[in-house]
């Protein structure tokens, strides 16, 4: 992770219009949370996470001028998590790119429902798998199966279903075309449907399965 | 937007749609027609409230805690803004 120095930082300490110091540092605490939630899922490991967001927060007051409006608070700092974690990555090793990321063409595709796979008759008759399937999900299923995605799908899953950006706003986030962000989306949740199905299906050996 | 205007669309056409209807990211007559056909259909209904839950699940088990080492990381950072 990039560290910035002193004199970057106080290069720049002009007023912005929307936000004074003070604001801003209120601002950055109330979404610290939110913030660190999607690092961590992001890199996911939290000293990363820590250095992602004290880097995040050093970049947005460096260029506080860039926020317009006060609403978009949210998706202009997490554009410039996002944009910050994503070059990063790339700078640190071509090895992370070769990893997770998968060719937007690549088709071990098949849309994947765990609705269908829960749905069936035969478990019908006697309980209701899917509200079953939903209350016994823990924390860790969830995380382990959005650490499962391939980056760019995570990225967009973590921004749509954590954050509640709408598409427009996260085509912002990434530089991204609308319809890119829909079908990333859409081949995201289908992938973590399918990792959540998956881990489901393996013997539990969790502490907390009482 | 009359009723009368409001597209008729299979369970087909619904279930690609749903999705982008619990986003909120349809256009108006899609939304319609998703809706309309959820209040139709019971199957597509149950399938609805599914995904709505899931959707719930994952944001508020993928939420994290500030850890306090960060926090007073970040009023560090900040008082030298
Ligand atoms: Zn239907």
């Amino acid at each position: 992770m990039m560290h910035l120095t002193m004199e970057q930082m106080n290069d720049n300490s002009a007023v912005s219009p929307t936000l004074n110091r003070e604001h801003f540092v209120k601002q950055i605490e109330a979404h610290l949370d939110q913030l660190y939630g999607s690092a961590l899922r992001l890199t996911r490991n939290s000293s990363d996470a820590e250095d992602l967001v004290a880097d995040t927060v050093t970049k947005a007051w460096i260029c506080i001028d860039s926020l317009q409006d006060l609403d978009r608070f949210k998706p202009w700092l997490l554009r410039i998590m996002t944009n910050h974690f994503i070059s990063e990555r790339r700078k640190a090793s071509n090895r992370a790119i070769h990893e997770s990321y998968v060719e937007e063409s690549e088709s071990d595709d098949e849309p994947f429902s765990l609705f269908e796979r829960l749905h069936q008759p035969f478990l019908l008759w006697w309980s209701n798998p899917e509200q079953e399937f939903l209350n016994q999900l823990l924390k860790e299923d969830i995380e382990t199966a959005l650490n499962d995605l391939a980056e760019q799908f995570r990225v967009v899953v973590i921004l749509a279903d954590m954050e509640g950006l709408s598409y427009q706003e996260i085509s912002e986030v990434l530089d991204l075309p609308v319809g890119t962000v829909r079908s990333r989306l859409s081949r995201g949740r289908s992938a973590l449907q399918k990792a959540l199905w998956q881990h489901a299906q393996e013997p539990k050996n969790s502490p907390s399965g009482e | 937007m009359t009723k009368k205007d409001v597209k008729k669309i299979e369970c087909e056409e619904a279930i690609r749609m749903l999705l982008e209807y619990l986003d909120n990211e349809l256009d108006e007559h899609n939304h319609d027609s998703v809706e309309d056909h959820l209040h139709a259909c019971r199957a597509c209904y149950t399938r609805m409230e599914f995904e709505s839950r899931l959707k719930n699940v994952v944001k508020e088990k993928a939420q994290e805690k500030a850890p306090i080492d960060l926090r007073n990381r970040i009023k560090k950072i900040s008082e030298q803004f």
